[in-house]
């Protein structure tokens, strides 16, 4: 499903686009979201949707499938898993953003596709559930943008600038030094910031762990792909196999207690019959 | 599918469920009939350490009078809505509601209070007690608070019930003499209406005209929460009981909603849905 949302923040386009070069915080403003590690342009963590009665939690990963200096646009492509291997979720949110002078209109423009059961509970409800949690997202970005590009313009701003000119999108540095300075200048989030608490309501999860710092010097590269972080990532939440349903393990000894005479019967008759054929 | 595996508790007071629920917090959840939690639980939507089953809290049984008004206990099921006497004399809107809720077994099991709790906007008493103009009483540590329907409400799935609070009694103000119906709107038989309208009116008015004098309607999954039809209810009032009186008023029921678009129906279809469903509950309101 496509869900879109717009707002305008009352800072320049430049400045709007540095709050976003950290991905982890960028992620951070999702309800529910914790992220567990971040590496370049890839993070890792997990989400949990709470909402009435249901409380899903979802792991999985995102990463900058674009990212579009010139024109302020960029594209994340997350994934997620069900932690009890119900379904999965994945979305797409490309982010654009025009500047208008002192303002700019930020457009979130969401494809949103969850599977299992959660797809099929009581008609439509995800629908209303990601929309609402979308709207949720994109209130903590506006309000991120509205704070820090506010009340820490200058401080962002600079660097900003700075990043512009250092690496310009057509000066794409040779292939190895591309991931080593992503790799030094990327603070780790997980580690400089303790992990929001669950359902961190958008207000506090919007102080962001990270600010000029995230300003990545890495090039822009356009569909790079994902920098193979995957054995240096601090893994994700560790998946509990406690509660995963074994349906062998559960049936099996009914089906033993309900069947055994049954079973008993037809061997004898097996017995029998094979007795009969060998005479 | 089975439900992940979560500790029970069935406590016998109000007390006792509010400090398991102190005690176990977010963990928790509460349980009053069951008919939405269990499949929840059973699609593995949610998995509580700790279930709390109001059922064994017989004070929250059961429909008394208490003045103008009627108090009804939040674990009342919506069999007992339907043939409560002082309900069907004060309150009959929310017996015909509670008549189309679901099957007769979901009907058996499920409560007034935990269908308002659970707060689905397809939910068929939500409207209901809207359009009673309810007053929910919550209990808590602080004590018991009471929170009109209009408050109550706030979002899907959402409700004004803290996280530390409980449901006990749903507060509603007679209107004796009040026709009432509840028009439900569905493609499969049992299911979660598409549109639904609740529907009261006054019209014990003199005889020869059939005037209605004064009219309560709210709507049904026509946003993330039960709404009134304010337009609608002031056009009604003087209108006659007719077709053609009813009609103009009933074209206003879908007036400032933002109804969900799903594969049922989009937006546009419930907003046409709202106005047909409307002016039928009226009119058969108006009649009964």
């Amino acid at each position: 499903m496509d869900l879109d949302h717009s707002f305008t923040v009352p800072v320049g386009v430049e400045t709007a686009w540095a709050e976003f070069q950290d991905i982890a915080s960028v992620a951070e403003c999702f309800p529910g979201a914790t992220v567990t590690g971040a590496e370049g342009d890839t993070f890792s963590g997990s989400v949990k949707v709470k909402l009435g009665p249901i409380a899903l939690v979802y792991n999985g990963s995102g990463t900058f499938t674009e990212k579009d200096e010139a024109a302020h646009r960029f594209v994340v492509d997350a994934k997620g898993k069900d932690k009890r291997g119900n379904g999965t979720a994945g979305a797409t949110v490309t982010l654009t953003m025009d500047g208008r002078g002192d303002s700019t209109e930020v457009k979130v423009h969401t494809d949103l596709a969850v599977t299992g059961k959660p797809a099929q509970f009581g008609r439509g409800v995800m629908q209303d559930v990601s929309d609402k949690l979308l709207g949720q997202f994109v209130a903590c970005l506006e309000q991120r943008l509205g704070e820090n590009g506010g009340a820490t313009s200058a401080g962002v701003a600079a660097p900003a600038g700075g990043a512009d000119q250092a690496a310009p999108p057509g000066e794409t540095p040779a292939d190895g030094s591309g991931t080593a300075p992503a790799a030094e200048s990327t603070p780790p989030p997980a580690e400089s910031t303790p992990p929001p608490p669950e359902s961190t309501p958008p207000a506090e999860s919007a102080v962001p762990p990270v600010e000029s710092t995230a300003i990545p010097s890495e090039p822009v590269a356009p569909a790079a792909p994902p920098p193979a972080s995957a054995p240096r990532q601090p893994s994700p939440t560790p998946r509990g196999s406690d509660d995963a349903l074994d349906l062998g393990r559960t049936v099996l000894p009914l089906l033993a207690k309900a069947y055994w005479k049954q079973a008993v019967v037809a061997l004898i008759v097996i017995i029998v019959i094979i007795w009969l054929i060998a005479r | 599918m089975i439900p992940a595996k979560f500790d029970y508790v069935a406590p016998t007071s109000v007390e006792d469920a509010l400090s398991a629920l102190a005690q176990h917090g977010d963990d928790a959840k509460i349980m009053a009939g069951g008919q939405s939690l269990l499949p929840v639980l059973r699609m593995r939507l949610n998995a509580p350490e700790m279930v709390i089953d109001l059922g064994r809290i017989e004070s929250l049984r059961g429909v008394r009078e208490d003045g103008d008004a009627l108090v009804i206990g939040a674990l009342t099921t919506h069999a007992e809505m339907v043939t409560n006497d002082l309900v069907r004399q004060h309150a009959v809107l929310l017996s015909k509601a509670a008549a189309e809720v679901a099957d007769s077994q979901v009907r058996h099991r499920g409560t007034f209070g935990g269908s308002c709790a659970h707060a689905d906007p397809a939910g068929d008493m939500g409207s209901a007690a809207l359009a009673m103009d309810a007053e929910f009483s919550i209990a808590g540590p602080g004590g018991t608070r009471s929170v009109p329907a209009s408050e109550f409400f706030v979002d899907l799935f959402e409700t004004a019930i803290g996280e530390d609070e409980i449901l006990t009694e749903i507060r509603v103000p007679k209107k004796t003499g009040w026709g009432a119906h509840y028009e439900k709107f569905v493609r499969v038989a049992h299911q979660w209406p598409i549109v639904a309208v609740a529907a009261t009116v006054d019209a014990s008015g003199p005889a020869d005209g059939r005037a209605i004098s004064e009219a309560r309607v709210a709507l049904t999954n026509m946003g993330s929460t039960p709404l009134r039809a304010r337009a609608t209810e002031n056009a009604l009032s003087g209108a006659a009981a007719t077709e053609d009186g009813v009609r103009a008023a009933a074209d206003q029921a879908a007036e400032g909603t933002n109804p969900p678009s799903d594969l049922n129906g989009d937006a546009d279809y419930r907003r046409h849905l709202a106005t047909v469903l409307t002016r039928r509950a009226v009119l058969k309101a108006a009649e009964a």
